[in-house]
């Protein structure tokens, strides 16, 4: 359990170990002491790029074990194909830890952990708390094909259930991870997902339908990553939005929703709370 | 070496300023989520979100797109409105240890009177940016920014509700920016920020759609420097107030440009979002350039390329 809340600070690490599980994911571990004592789950980075030249990258904490944290970041653009050729040595400042990660002591004695694709990377401290203290926990992971699918065994080591869902039937289910989900998914008292927001809102339909209750971390691009900008918003039910979300006035007053931070109020929202 | 280290110190029409850089409006938040990251002591100064007369809940996202060497934004004034702004935010900026200049937006002209008059009434609010500019709200709030007659009468109403230095922040979207920077010297203007963002847009090829929730957007970062120094020389030929110059500032040298095209401060947006040590670099690199060819205070930098710089001397 943390102790403290840690105030966010520049970390200046250094690449210990690069692996690249599937073509075109990188896991990047990183010499980060500090970081790596104070992280919380769910929480993510902001990682300064190597040459200056864009805005800085938001990443998920993958692994946070001793004095190395690690990082998974998908090749997309530019930016993430600049810190996919890091390598051991190299110096790779971050700010953070940023966000308000899983609220754990809000999952239950059986949790449903879904996946989307590089949704994986913020659910393994998850994945590791909760089996510290004992609950049950069943991984559902989807991807677009098997050789997409990162660290499944990884989590099946550590004692989680793993269900499976590919794409293209090449593993597991043939379809989305949710259908699995809204199949098996009644025995769990909880979910905590992350993935791309099309697979969170339909997490969220599962969960109302089971009447259970679920977390998910939002994917959005950032530009500060510390609430400065509001450039990553998600509209909130307002009943349960407090300031500085911002107040209804007469503009406003027919809504019946506000804007809130990803990078600050989130990444992390229950899904009830969420207009979308 | 005999004499002391060069100034830094600055005057943007009657804002002093400890360091030439201030951080852009809507890119620092109020300065406090920062402060974990820069010594807020070190840099000139913050220039807060816009606000409005009315609570704004904003564009619908996606708000961002990263796009080649800037960012387009479309946020939409988000914003408590000004009594709520008044009542619960402001009284936390005179913890800050740095100059702190509150910005107002509006929809018509008597909006930049009223909210002008209230927050420049504050303790905590050293100077007030008028924002004419804003690019990305419906009602058309750029369009006092562009047209000669709106941008003076927006500034003749916050003029006369205050007496503290008022920087009119003008937009780049315009045929001639020299004509609309000398109706505001005219309509009372202490300083202007030259430019807010540049109109943009980017379309998703696969969904077939525009990809912000607003449609059209406002581009910042690196893309932008070269047309915003331009604005800043002509503006500097066209007007003898100070000038706040800005767009894709990311290092010192790229500050140094606005700074001798004739911009006696800069302001530092996107380039937070690269790193939130980029204003410490440049105000570092700053010093570091006078100091090696021997300017003492930034009198001796401000303007020294563009030979019809008709700034204060």
């Amino acid at each position: 359990m943390p102790a403290l809340e840690s105030p966010p600070t520049v970390h200046a690490t250094v690449v210990c170990d690069r692996r690249e599980p599937v073509p075109g994911i990188v896991i990047l571990g990183c010499h980060a002491p500090e970081l790596a004592r104070i992280v919380r789950p769910g929480q993510f980075v902001m990682v300064v790029p190597p040459s200056g030249e864009r805005v800085s990258t938001a990443l998920g904490m993958y692994e946070a074990r001793g004095e190395r944290i690690s990082l998974m970041l998908v090749v997309v653009g530019p930016r993430t194909r600049e810190l996919a050729l890091l390598g051991e040595g190299d110096a790779l400042d971050m700010l953070g830890p940023l966000g308000n990660g899983f609220d754990l002591g809000a999952l239950g004695r059986d949790v449903a952990l879904v996946a989307g694709g590089v949704g994986i990377a913020p659910l393994l401290l998850p994945a590791q708390a909760l089996l510290a203290r004992g609950a049950s926990v069943t991984l559902y992971y989807g991807a677009r094909n098997a050789g997409a699918l990162v660290d499944a065994d990884r989590f099946a080591a550590l004692g989680c259930a793993v269900v499976l869902a590919t794409d293209d039937g090449s593993l597991g289910h043939h379809g989305y991870v949710t259908e699995p989900l809204a199949r098996d998914g009644a025995r769990h008292d909880t979910i905590a997902a992350c993935g791309p927001s099309p697979m969170l809102r339909s997490v969220g339909r599962v969960a109302e339908s089971l009447g259970i209750r679920a977390q998910l971390s939002l994917e959005e691009t950032f530009a500060c990553g510390v609430g400065a900008c509001w450039g990553c918003v998600v509209p909130l039910d307002r009943a349960s939005a407090q300031a500085p979300f911002f107040p209804p006035a007469a503009e406003t007053e027919s809504r019946t929703y506000v804007h809130a931070r990803i990078c600050k109020e989130g990444p992390v929202f229950w899904a009830h709370e969420i207009r979308w | 070496m005999v004499d002391a280290r060069p100034s830094l110190a600055t005057d943007l029409g009657g804002l002093r300023l400890v360091a030439p850089t201030l951080m852009g409006s809507g890119c620092y938040g109020s300065g406090e989520e920062y402060g974990a990251f820069v010594d807020l002591a070190r840099i000139g100064g913050v220039v807060l979100k816009s606000v409005t007369r009315h609570p704004r809940l904003g564009n619908d996202a996606p708000r961002l797109v990263p796009v080649a060497s800037g960012l387009l934004n479309a946020i939409g004034l988000q914003n408590p409105g000004i009594d709520s702004y008044l009542a619960h935010d402001v009284a936390k900026f005179a913890q800050r240890p740095c100059a702190i200049v509150g910005s107002v937006a509006g929809f018509a002209i008597d909006d930049f009177a009223d909210v002008t008059e209230k927050l420049a009434a504050r303790d905590e609010i050293d100077a007030i940016e008028l924002n004419i500019s804003c690019p990305n709200v419906a009602h058309e709030g750029e369009t006092f920014a562009c047209d000669p007659g709106l941008a003076a009468n927006a500034t003749r109403v916050a003029r006369a509700v205050t007496n503290k230095p008022l920087i009119v922040k003008l937009s780049p979207n315009v045929t001639d920016i020299a004509l609309i920077a000398r109706v505001v010297e005219a309509a009372g203007a202490d300083a202007l920020a030259v430019v807010n963002t540049v109109r943009g847009m980017a379309i998703d090829v696969d969904s077939v759609a525009p990809k912000l929730g607003n449609v059209t957007g406002g581009l910042s970062g690196a893309a932008i420097r070269p047309i915003a120094v331009l604005a800043v020389w002509e503006v500097a030929r066209a007007v003898r107030i100070p000038i706040l110059g800005q767009g894709g500032i990311e290092t010192a040298r790229d500050a140094l440009e606005f700074i001798l095209a004739g911009a006696t401060a800069v302001s530092i947006g996107t380039g937070n979002f690269t790193d939130p040590r980029a204003p410490l670099a440049v105000a570092d690199g700053i010093l570091d350039y006078m100091t090696a060819r021997g300017h003492a205070s930034m009198r001796d930098v401000i303007g020294r390329a563009n030979p019809k710089f008709l700034g204060a001397s």
